[in-house]
């Protein structure tokens, strides 16, 4: 559990290093609009770049922001001018409420359909429904949005319809592969009942993965959220980091990004812990 | 499924809308960027194959030239990942000890990073108004950089048990000299691993451009890619009046499933 923490915070320091060493030296860094102001006296533009020059350095920069961080102050957005942590306050409740409606539903739905596949072992069965989630694969997550704009489906249904196919196909495979096993087939030949093979036996063999996937499609599901809540008009996080990226609002999405990361890390953290307590 | 004769098919498919990319400048009857201002949004026809846009474009040709942006540059980008991989995997295999754990920890770190975030953020380093060209390089450079950690995991762990193996450790006995033991003996059998990998990364760069492209931070107008021409689907009266605006979609579909086809299966490259 130390080692897992230790982890998340090199993830915290070193993810934030870089996110400060692209903001320091992108084009454009430390240059004020306000400068041009006509209005301004020259102490005051005076002031306004001394401001600048106070964190030009990339390790005084980092360490501003750092103990800035500390005290919830993730710095302003350059493009909106509000302060970030007031943004992701708004921001954030929406994404994570579509993210976990979305991943829940693409579990259900995956899950439910590969239990079909593996205990019905029918063909048109099997051909169907890797067509569907051929098909599903093959369609960038923003003709997904375009979709369920047309057809007016909430974004959690778009972020299932881009998650389901993922998780689909791990999830048969590794259930196909655990029925297979000599001693589940041992198991069917004794006459033991469906239930009991699959919460005795199957799930047991598959939880290890089961639970690695859990962070994984947390992950899909975060990627996703940008061009759907884009397309969408859905005012979470994902729409937040497109609007900045259009406006090279840096400091925005850097911190977008590593939030993010943290939640993404975090999750796949608590699977590993929850998969070693389950053992 | 991965039959013989579906793999064969798919290869058929796949290799007839490369040659037609490749082949834009002859098979398309216009340029992609020649507008017929009199002719905006119009449904196919002998002149315009599949209609023109709302710009009065001609479609076939923006397909076309745009299938040989998506389809050559998505090759080029899994290659450049796949050498990234294949380099830093197999010092990390190879050597073992601190170069391996500084390269596992810097793609762990990576493969936590989501790639879109990463992608917008790196991206927005870059101005807007750079040149179609340029964008065009800067969206494929940008997945080839970013693409490698996963395929990376995968190349450090076969040159790992190949590291391990009795020929190798038989060769190293002998005196075989560390060069020809890279060349004679891990390359060769690290082969399929990397051209799975290269395989694998073709059609998650193919769908990666196109997102980017479709929220207009990929390849830039008036070039065309299959990401930006499927940013025409956002008009629904102009895609009811004219299906045959699909047809980019109903080819990267086509293509991302052959690719899932072709794929070679695991034990195969194992």
């Amino acid at each position: 559990m130390v080692g897992r923490l230790l982890m998340l915070a090199a993830v915290c320091l070193l993810g934030g290093l870089l996110s400060a060493s692209l903001v320091r030296f992108s084009p454009g860094y430390g240059v004020d609009e306000r400068e041009l102001d006509p209005r301004l006296s020259q102490a005051s533009v005076e002031a306004i770049r001394n401001s600048h020059r106070l964190n030009s350095g990339l390790l005084s920069y980092y360490g501003h922001y750092l103990s800035g961080a500390v005290h919830g102050d993730l710095g302003s957005s350059l493009w909106l001018q509000r302060p970030i942590s007031a943004l992701l306050k708004e921001r954030f409740p929406v994404t994570a409420k579509s993210v976990l409606i979305g991943v829940s539903l693409a579990w259900f739905v995956a899950l439910t359909l590969s239990l079909a596949g593996v205990f019905l072992r029918g063909f048109y069965f099997d051909i169907s429904t890797t067509l569907i989630s051929g098909v599903f694969i093959a369609l960038p997550a923003a003709v997904v949005a375009i979709f369920s704009v047309y057809l007016r489906a909430p974004v959690s249904v778009a972020i299932a319809v881009v998650t389901f196919p993922k998780l689909f196909r791990y999830l048969r495979n590794l259930l196909n592969h655990a029925y297979a096993q000599p001693y589940i087939m041992a198991a069917r030949a004794r006459g033991i009942s469906r239930a009991k093979i699959l919460f005795r036996h199957i799930l047991p063999l598959a939880s290890p993965t089961l639970f690695a996937l859990m962070g994984v499609s947390l992950a899909v599901a975060f990627g996703a959220a940008i061009p759907i809540e884009a397309l969408c008009d859905s005012p979470g996080v994902g729409q937040l980091a497109w609007q900045a990226a259009l406006n090279r609002d840096l400091p925005l999405i850097m911190n977008l990004t590593l939030l993010v990361t943290l939640i993404t890390v975090a999750a796949n953290m608590f699977a590993n812990a929850a998969h070693e307590r389950a053992m | 499924m991965n039959t013989p004769r579906l793999r064969l098919i798919c290869a058929l498919v796949l290799g007839l809308i490369f040659v037609l990319g490749l082949f834009a400048g002859t098979v398309s009857p216009y340029p992609y960027a020649k507008q017929f201002r009199e002719h905006p949004n119009v449904a196919p026809s002998s002149t315009h194959l599949l209609g023109t846009d709302s710009l009065g474009r001609d479609l076939f040709a923006r397909v076309i030239y745009g299938t040989r942006v998506s389809l050559l540059l998505a090759p080029a980008a899994a290659l450049l990942s796949t050498l990234l991989a294949g380099i830093l995997g197999g010092f990390a295999g190879l050597l073992g000890g601190w170069c391996e754990k500084i390269i596992l920890a810097a793609t762990d770190l990576s493969m936590a990073l989501p790639l879109l975030f990463v992608l917008l953020a790196l991206r927005a380093l870059l101005p807007l108004d750079i040149s179609p060209i340029l964008s065009v390089i800067a969206t494929f450079a940008l997945l080839g950089l970013l693409g490698w950690p996963s395929s990376l995991r995968v190349v450090w762990a076969a040159t790992k048990n190949l590291r391990n193996s009795d020929f190798l450790l038989l060769a190293r006995a002998t005196g075989c000299s560390r060069r020809r033991m890279i060349v004679r003996h891990l390359l060769p059998n690290l082969r399929p691993v990397l051209f799975a990998q290269f395989w694998i990364s073709i059609p998650v760069f193919v769908l990666t451009e196109a997102t980017l492209s479709m929220l207009g931070l990929g390849v830039i107008e008036p070039l065309p890619s299959w990401g930006n021409l499927l940013r025409g689907l956002e008009d629904i009266s102009a895609v009811s009046a004219n299906p045959w605006r699909l047809t980019p979609l109903v080819l990267l579909i086509l293509v991302v499933i052959c690719f899932q086809f072709i794929l070679p299966a695991q034990e195969e490259t194992a």
